[in-house]
């Protein structure tokens, strides 16, 4: 790099004017990428967050009035017919699928083949529960990536505009705090942005990462307690 | 929830915290109230430790230096006028007979009247040549009154003062009626700090201390030294320091020797000889040119 380059693209950050704008403008356009990938980051991770929080809350409401309905004793036919041609949640679609092995176990064949049926149904309802699950925790890993390489982006950013600022020192032969304080202030401004970006990441995987966990454990129970329904079905029908 | 729409609100979200950050994140630069500037003088050490004798508030000389021309004036106007005016009486005296003695001889031959004519203005001149002291006098004896009506109240005391004006006014170096300005209880020597380290490196460097001096560490010693006005010895140097062995045997001869050596010490000024007719020399060994006081005792 040219000493006089870096003369000229520093100085003029001698002047007071150090605004947000004015330090990033003025970066090395290491740190400019830096600065504006962790923006990009900080602005995904928010996006995902609301979207979460807002997925979450309604699957919860809904699997509640899901239960609510399947345990009011209305009948698992009508249930079925109500939510089989669009499931919105993940219990709806864990007994749509249970159901529906359940039915063609029963309707589409003449002779009816009870062996296997309570096996083929657990086996359905796990793989639901799966797709469920990861349907859940889609894109949380970027909230977990974010929180924990963030701040290495940002520390990475940091070193680039000391050493920027270490030329400049060298390049005008002046050891000035006028000369030094624009660079490394615009050298720390990267690593705010870095935790910027990973402080609510972190915080909101660790509060996703739970958040998906109950759900789960929520379908398990459910998955089990439809399991025991199906069988003892199966034994009074069989 | 579409995550378009979550995205969407994020950057709306971001866009609105950055520009509020921008808002209020402009740095301003620190502003240092100028504090106000102490006048500050740099005493040295000395300036504190040898302070001479003297009052506190000396009055400035100018009060000295005013009545002083009025002693000049009438010391000097009085014998003007008189010197100027006998020298006239006396060329005056001495044309008037050589006129009498010119004109004199041809009257009595042709012209009577011019001979009677020149004596007539000839003759207050004569008149005013023989009673010498009293006719002339008159005139400058009024003359200094005419000048002194100009009444100055500051000047009542010169005016009052029936001393001969003559006089010489009280200034000098050595008798002075002026306080001088020190403090109450100063007693350093009023030798200049020159004065001083002249002699202090006089003696120095004629002293050549016994090579065994360096092992035997610190030793002082110190010589009473007697100075007649022209800077010689009045008396032998006394030693003050009391010792024994033979290492400061060998280092008082040597001071000693130095001090003889070295006469005369033309550095210090006859002027004010009262101030280093005596004085207190210490010799140290191990502080061969560091600052050792010299004291008058």
């Amino acid at each position: 790099m040219n000493p006089a380059d870096v003369a000229q693209s520093v100085l003029p950050l001698t002047s007071s004017d150090l605004s947000l704008f004015t330090l990033f403008w003025h970066a090395h356009w290491v740190v400019k990428f830096v600065m504006t990938g962790l923006m990009v980051c900080s602005v995904w991770v928010w996006a995902i967050a609301i979207d979460k929080i807002v997925m979450y809350s309604r699957s919860n409401k809904s699997m509640d009035r899901f239960e609510t309905a399947f345990w009011s004793g209305q009948s698992l036919e009508e249930l079925y017919r109500s939510l089989s041609s669009k499931p919105n949640h993940s219990m709806a679609a864990l007994f749509v699928a249970a159901m529906r092995e359940w039915k063609r176990s029963f309707e589409g064949s003449p002779q009816k083949s009870f062996a296997g049926l309570q096996m083929r149904i657990d086996k359905v309802m796990q793989v639901t529960i799966a797709r469920e699950i990861e349907r859940l925790e889609r894109r949380l890993l970027v909230l977990a990536t974010v929180g924990s390489a963030g701040p290495f982006v940002g520390l990475f950013g940091t070193v680039w505009g000391i050493m920027t600022s270490f030329q400049s020192i060298a390049a005008s032969k002046n050891t000035s705090l006028a000369v030094v304080a624009p660079g490394i202030a615009e050298a720390l401004f990267a690593t705010a942005i870095g935790l910027v970006a990973a402080i609510p990441a972190t915080i909101f995987y660790n509060k996703f990462a739970g958040e998906v966990n109950k759900q789960a454990q929520r379908l398990e129970g459910f998955a089990d307690e439809f399991s025991a329904i199906l069988s003892r079905q199966i034994d009074e029908r069989g | 929830m579409q995550i378009k729409t979550a995205s969407a609100l994020s950057t709306g979200l971001h866009v609105l915290v950055l520009a509020w950050a921008t808002l209020s994140f402009s740095s301003k630069p620190f502003e240092t109230t100028p504090a106000e500037s102490l006048p500050v003088d740099v005493i040295s050490e000395k300036d504190f430790s040898q302070l001479t004798k003297g009052v506190k508030d000396v009055p400035k000389p100018k009060p000295v230096e005013t009545p002083k021309p009025i002693v000049e004036k009438k010391a000097e106007e009085p014998p003007k006028p008189i010197d100027e005016i006998k020298p006239l009486i006396d060329e005056k005296k001495e044309v008037a007979p050589a006129k009498e003695a010119k004109q004199e001889p041809p009257p009595p031959v042709e012209k009577p009247k011019p001979a009677e004519k020149p004596p007539e203005p000839v003759k207050p001149l004569a008149e005013a040549a023989q009673p010498q002291p009293l006719p002339p006098k008159k005139p400058p004896i009024p003359k200094p009154p005419q000048k002194q009506p100009e009444f100055n109240p500051d000047k009542i005391a010169a005016l009052l003062d029936k001393r001969d004006p003559t006089r010489r006014a009280v200034t000098g170096a050595e008798v002075n009626s002026q306080p001088a300005l020190g403090t109450a209880s100063g007693a350093a020597a009023q030798l200049s700090q020159s004065e001083i380290d002249a002699l202090k490196n006089r003696l120095y460097q004629l002293w050549s201390p016994p090579a065994g001096a360096q092992d035997a560490g610190k030793v002082q010693i110190e010589i009473r030294i007697k100075f007649k006005r022209d800077g010689t010895l009045a008396s032998p140097p006394q030693v003050l320091t009391s010792g024994s062995g033979p290492i400061f045997n060998a280092m008082r001869d040597s001071a000693v020797r130095a001090v003889m050596v070295g006469q005369p010490y033309t550095m210090l000024r006859p002027e004010n000889y009262e101030k280093w007719q005596e004085i207190d020399f210490a010799f140290d060994s191990s502080r061969m040119y560091s600052d050792i006081p010299v004291r008058r005792q």
